[in-house]
């Protein structure tokens, strides 16, 4: 009989291996050792100490060499703890009073862990499992517990909290996935897993220690779901599926270069979304034009206070060096009372969606709207840029945001900065208003883009994390289909162009229909755009011209949906 | 023994990496460093990491440096250009 689990889906992927508990518990180790006299037990510290920091930059510099920079920055901070004094003078204090290593090691790196878990910055209370794991691994040094075997299997690690030094130390070709009981997806050791593509799920909570150690598991990273000890059945149909989701990442990859056009020559801008500019690097090998979607939250996010000028400067500038000289799209602070910004004191409301965010916080707060727009137009030197307005619904927050650029323009001028006078000003279509409104805005702006997740919330009145009503949204709904080719059709009676950059761009699907209504660029999570591309070049432009206006005549999103499905294969 | 005060003028402040930073190259010298809030009293090693972020550095803070040993001129003119320049974040 197998055991189903469910935890969170972290890093999707689907992994079929041996589960092996690594949140090690110490106790019984600890109960069974024996020490000697306290000068023995200072020489084992310092041995140990010595050992672990000599391990830990041996391992740095592999990961170095193996082009695993993300891992290896985390490895060296625990380098640099192992040898920190602070922690070390801690641990000799310790074993001078309890004259036990061991437990010294164990105590003081917890005390030291504590410290950090009171600060009030997320960022070093997240480095408190940093320290114990430094802690643990000199005591295991201590204690001459070895590192797992690691034998011919694959293995899914798993442990109500996995240490980051345990996904580090299992190369590639061992590691099939990771199981987390906490729930957290900025730990360290989910980021190693992340920048190695490790499927991971998260917060099984206790019984991530009680799975059974040794046996064969399989491991959904998008679902969230664990199947321990599968059916044979069970078993054969996921190692197809991992079979084909491997064939097709290598036949994607293969993908990279093509250009994204129909079979007889019409081309689309495939772009991506990103977050920060390190999310820009690691699209590259998706193959992307530039970027649709610039999301500047997290420069805000991250920051304990309302980032500079400078400090946002040095970020788009990034993103669009990255570029290369296609489009760059940054929008502006996307904010508001279900996304609050600690020093923006923006108050709780009833109805954060239907409120003070976005477009409508920027044009009241100079303070905040001004040095970005600075940021951005300075950016601009270094290729083709757009500055981007979320959550619009007038024509006069257009023209007010021209009236800001205009002066953030003039401010730059006095300051004798550099700036580009090119760059291009366009809004998010995202509120129902914006797109029935398109064919005024157009005459104002440069561009629109598409935000599909709010438009089709908003025009369906759908929250879509609502499990009441979730089964309702849906992108191919007619409303939205048609407030989108208004959209679309209002941005060529204007000259512009109209792209999307909400999740309906990923979906291979709809890019066949968008581009029958002559969008102009998709902008999506870069994995999704191979998948995209691929549809795109199985079509000719007049086969998907016939498929929408069979579409457009259709009465509902499911309808659409299958009639795509029919008229383009399962893909 | 040598001591002077800076004002810190990044951003951020003595984050992780400024932090590690300084952790790092106090390793080159052979001085005794020692780094002080005089506002709050906290010190801390300039070798330790996490002696260094725990001192809660934010932009404005002043800062002391002492260095003792042979190469104390040497600390006082690297760590006071790097603390000048804001560590080369903004």
């Amino acid at each position: 009989m197998s055991d189903n689990f469910k935890g969170m889906g972290a890093i999707p992927g689907i992994a079929i291996g041996r589960i092996k508990l690594v949140g090690q518990d110490l106790t019984k180790y600890l109960a069974a050792y024996k020490p000697g006299d306290k000068a023995e037990e200072l020489e084992k510290l310092n041995k140990a100490i010595e050992m672990s920091a000599e391990i830990l930059e041996k391992n740095v510099e592999a990961m170095r060499a193996k082009g695993q920079d993300d891992q290896a920055d985390i490895m060296e901070a625990h380098s640099m703890l192992v040898q920190d004094p602070m922690l070390t003078d801690g641990m000799v204090e310790k074993t001078e009073e309890l004259g036990n290593a061991a437990e010294a090691v164990i105590a003081s790196s917890q005390e030291s862990a504590a410290i950090f878990a009171e600060m009030d910055d997320d960022y070093l209370r997240e480095r408190a499992a940093d320290v114990l794991d430094v802690g643990k691994r000199i005591a295991k040094v201590i204690l001459g517990i070895k590192e797992p075997e690691l034998g011919d299997e694959k293995l899914i690690l798993c442990g109500y909290s996995v240490e980051p030094s345990a996904v580090a130390a299992v190369p590639d070709e061992k590691i099939a996935g990771v199981i987390m009981g906490e729930g957290s997806t900025t730990c360290h050791a989910v980021i190693i897993a992340k920048s190695r593509a490790i499927p991971t799920v998260v917060g099984l909570d206790k019984t991530a220690d009680e799975l059974p150690d040794g046996s064969l598991a399989i491991l959904n990273g998008k679902s969230g779901e664990i199947i321990v000890n599968p059916e044979p059945e069970v078993l054969a149909d996921y190692k197809q599926k991992l079979k084909k989701i491997q064939e097709d990442i290598a036949r994607y990859l293969a993908l990279k270069d093509a250009p994204a056009e129909t079979k007889d020559g019409v081309q689309i801008q495939l772009a991506c979304n990103i977050s920060s500019p390190a999310d820009a690097e690691s699209a590259e090998k998706y193959g992307n034009k530039g970027i649709g979607l610039f999301r500047s939250e997290f420069l805000f996010m991250q920051s304990n206070d309302i980032p500079s000028e400078e400090t946002q400067y040095e970020s788009y500038a990034k993103a669009v060096k990255a570029c290369k000289g296609e489009m760059c799209v940054i929008r502006t602070l996307d904010i508001g009372g279900d996304k609050p910004l600690p020093y923006l004191n923006i108050p709780k409301e009833d109805n954060p969606f239907l409120g003070y965010r976005a477009i409508r916080i920027s044009l009241q707060h100079k303070e905040i709207f001004m040095p970005q727009l600075k940021a951005i137009l300075r950016a601009g030197v270094f290729g083709p840029t757009g500055i981007m307005a979320p959550m619009v619904i007038s024509v006069d927050e257009v023209l007010q945001l021209r009236g800001v650029i205009r002066e953030a323009m003039q401010e730059l001028e006095d300051e004798g900065k550099e700036y580009s006078k090119h760059v291009q000003v366009g809004i998010m279509v995202e509120t129902p208003a914006a797109a029935v409104m398109t064919p005024m805005l157009g005459k104002y702006v440069d561009f629109f883009s598409i935000g599909t997740n709010d438009l089709v919330q908003y025009t369906l009145s759908v929250d879509r994390i609502n499990p009441n009503v979730g089964y309702l949204y849906n992108h191919f709904h007619p409303a939205v289909l048609q407030l989108i080719q208004r959209t679309i059709e209002a941005a060529e009676k204007h000259n512009i162009w109209s792209g999307m950059c909400g999740e309906m761009a990923s979906d291979p699907y709809a890019a066949v229909i968008l581009m029958a209504m002559g969008i102009k660029e998709l902008s999506m999570s870069a994995p999704s755009i191979p998948r995209v591309k691929e549809m795109i070049r199985s079509v000719t432009y007049q086969q998907a011209k016939e498929i929408l206006n069979a579409v457009m005549d259709l009465e509902n999103g499911q309808e659409v949906a299958e009639y795509l499905h029919k008229a383009l294969g399962e893909k | 023994m040598r001591e002077e005060k800076f004002t810190i003028v990044n951003e951020q402040g003595l984050h992780a990496r400024p932090a590690g930073q300084i952790a790092k190259e106090s390793r080159n010298y052979k001085s005794k460093i020692t780094l002080t809030i005089p506002e709050t009293g906290k010190k801390s090693d300039a070798k330790s990491l996490m002696g260094i972020m725990t001192l809660k550095a934010k932009k404005g803070t002043v800062i002391t440096i002492t260095a003792d040993g042979e190469d104390e001129d040497a600390v006082i003119e690297r760590f006071g250009e790097l603390i000048k320049t804001g560590f080369g974040e903004d």
